[in-house]
């Protein structure tokens, strides 16, 4: 056993390790947390386990379209959205016309993919407080938009279905029925998960007043995405800085409001993604209505990307927050550099700011409602 | 007192409320699969494995270029000028043995980027997903469907071929080497006779050179 109280009769700090095979970590984290009994004092987090050398591996391709399957593996909880970002910044860099089915069929995929994220967002955070139930049920809508994702690209999980300028390939024919069909079954669910998890008292007693990040401090670390949002301020890339189409659909912003408890807590950000999750519903069906039914997807692909000297940062909304990507090119075929900057990280840099003081069993929560991936944290 | 009276009917309604929810998906359909008795039909282009329809290929490499992996391994052979190996079915001629063609799929990232170089359309993914092994190098499939004594036989006509066409070549160098020898002499030679001819008219030689 260890001694809590020395021989001098003070009282000891005692130093744990949560992970880095700790379920609710999501991920390989290790977190070395200096407690005061239960009181965390200080949290450290370790990360690296799954570094693979994103930067650098798409620095070695012999072309930029070679990067892309690279991408999906960042965060492999919403490749569409990784790839999106990756191809809007070389098409930038190219000054590249997409086509407007290819764009509204990235739109299509990219919001299904949030919403696909945000599903196991939540399911794996009310899997951490111990309710089990939610997980599984919402693990059954996120299956359905998986099956649409593999009829159209043909891989479940890391799609490698955007290219530069297009698409990898065509959709499929009932792709608009499919997508609507889901649309329709899935707005009640939205209802019955706010029965079931975020409107339950348990669940709130959990999550209320727990990790709150005032709006001062997450702008100081500059988060972004439903992080942010959690803490009541209205920024959202596709509309602040609107990439893709995205200026063309009509969608509201979700914010924290402190509804149940304090403003900025787990159940804030927790509830952003809920009422997110609607807004893409939105955004899908109005994209649906507009999409050109004819057009080649594969016309604008470029045989051979011949890159002219520069760069160029470009930042999209992914589900966990500002997605960016700078990439400099030099005249040869592939990139000099990519950074990725991803959301995640910048948000488990502020994971000890905002749980100074909580209890072992809040830091779970608090891990859970930032909704980090370690794939694209270590990248 | 009255708000935990309040505190308790929430908890009280949130918690029947959810069980509610529960018990109506208890009466719905099921959504699993009983896998080893039942099997989820894979959509037709789904991307599981790779595969070569060797027949078709012409062994020009493309797709183990387009590789962000490099888990396709080609060599090829070309072929002598006595054998015709045939055309793909799209028509186009096949000039190259293929003496290996493997691919490991325990590197492959099924990122489909081989499959759209292809000139023949030989190379596909297909939906087939039940294919793990005990031991790892069985994972690397050989789609060359040549012996390896035809191998063999193939690499000695090549070899024999080229190195006579590399004699030729070199023969031929020599020839050429020779001749521009001989012509650079009686330039020399031309030059001298004009200079011993005409040695006053000095600024008026380089062009006369240029032109030559």
């Amino acid at each position: 056993m260890i001694e809590l109280i020395s021989d001098t009769g003070e009282r000891r700090e005692m130093t744990i390790n949560m992970g880095p095979q700790h379920p609710s970590t999501h991920g390989v984290l290790r977190l070395e947390l200096v407690l005061d009994g239960e009181i965390i004092k200080k949290v450290k987090p370790h990360i690296g386990y799954l570094h693979r050398c994103f930067e650098k591996y798409a620095e070695e391709m012999d072309d930029y379209a070679k990067v892309i399957p690279y991408t999906d593996r960042m965060d492999y909880v919403s490749a569409m959205n990784q790839e999106h970002g990756y191809v809007v910044a070389v098409e930038r860099m190219l000054e590249l016309e997409v086509p407007e089915r290819v764009e509204h069929i990235r739109v299509i995929v990219a919001e299904m993919q949030r919403i696909a994220s945000h599903l196991l967002g939540i399911g794996a955070f009310g899997l951490d407080l111990g309710a089990f139930t939610p997980f599984l049920y919402l693990f059954t809508e996120r299956e359905k938009i998986l099956d649409i994702f593999e009829k159209v690209s043909g891989a479940r999980l890391l799609y490698n279905y955007m290219a530069v300028g297009g698409l990898m390939r065509d959709v499929h024919p009932e792709f608009k029925e499919d997508v609507a069909d889901f649309v329709k079954t899935f707005r009640p669910k939205i209802k019955e998960l706010d029965n079931l998890l975020s409107y339950n008292k348990i669940f709130i007693n959990r999550t209320a007043n727990i990790g709150v990040l005032p709006v001062e401090v997450a702008l100081n670390y500059a988060a972004s995405g439903p992080v942010l949002r959690g803490s009541g301020l209205k920024w959202d890339l596709r509309k602040d800085d609107p990439y893709s189409i995205y200026d063309r659909f009509e969608f509201d912003i979700p914010v924290g409001s402190g509804e149940v408890g304090t403003l900025g807590d787990c159940w804030d950000r927790y509830i952003v993604r809920v009422r997110e999750m609607e807004q893409s519903l939105r955004i899908i069906e109005q994209a649906l209505e507009s999409m050109p039914d004819e057009g080649d997807v594969m016309e604008a692909i470029p045989k051979r990307i011949r890159m002219k000297e520069g760069e160029i940062y470009v930042r999209t909304e992914s589900p966990r927050g500002e997605l960016g990507y700078f990439i400099a090119g030099d005249n040869s075929a592939s990139p000099f550099r990519v950074k990725a900057r991803a959301p995640s990280f910048v948000h488990l840099s502020m994971l000890p700011a905002i749980s100074r003081g909580s209890l072992i069993a809040d830091m779970v929560a608090i891990i859970g409602s930032i909704d980090i991936v370690l794939g694209e944290v270590d990248r | 007192m009255l708000t935990i009276i309040k505190q308790g009917w929430s908890t009280f309604k949130s918690i029947f409320t959810g069980m509610g929810v529960t018990i109506r998906h208890f009466f719905g359909p099921s959504v699993t699969l009983q896998y080893p008795d039942e099997r989820y039909e894979l959509p037709e282009n789904s991307r599981a494995k790779l595969y070569v329809n060797i027949d078709d290929c012409i062994g020009c490499n493309l797709c183990a270029r387009a590789c962000p992996v490099n888990c396709i391994d080609i060599e090829t052979v070309p072929a002598t000028a006595d054998v015709d190996l045939g055309k793909t079915s799209t028509g186009n001629p096949k000039r190259f043995w293929l003496t290996r063609f493997d691919i490991d799929m325990a590197k492959c990232m099924y990122c489909d980027l081989c499959v759209h170089p292809c000139p023949t359309d030989c190379i596909y993914m297909v939906p087939e997903y039940e294919y793990s092994e005990f031991d790892r190098t069985n994972l690397i499939y050989h789609f060359s469907n040549l012996e390896p004594e035809k191998i063999a036989e193939v690499k000695e006509k090549a070899e024999i071929e080229a190195a006579e066409k590399k004699k030729k070549r070199e023969e031929m160098q020599k020839a050429k080497a020779e001749a521009a020898r001989k012509k650079k002499e009686m330039e020399a030679k031309k030059e001298e006779n004009e200079k011993s001819g005409d040695d006053d008219n000095a600024p008026s030689k380089p062009e006369s050179d240029g032109g030559e």
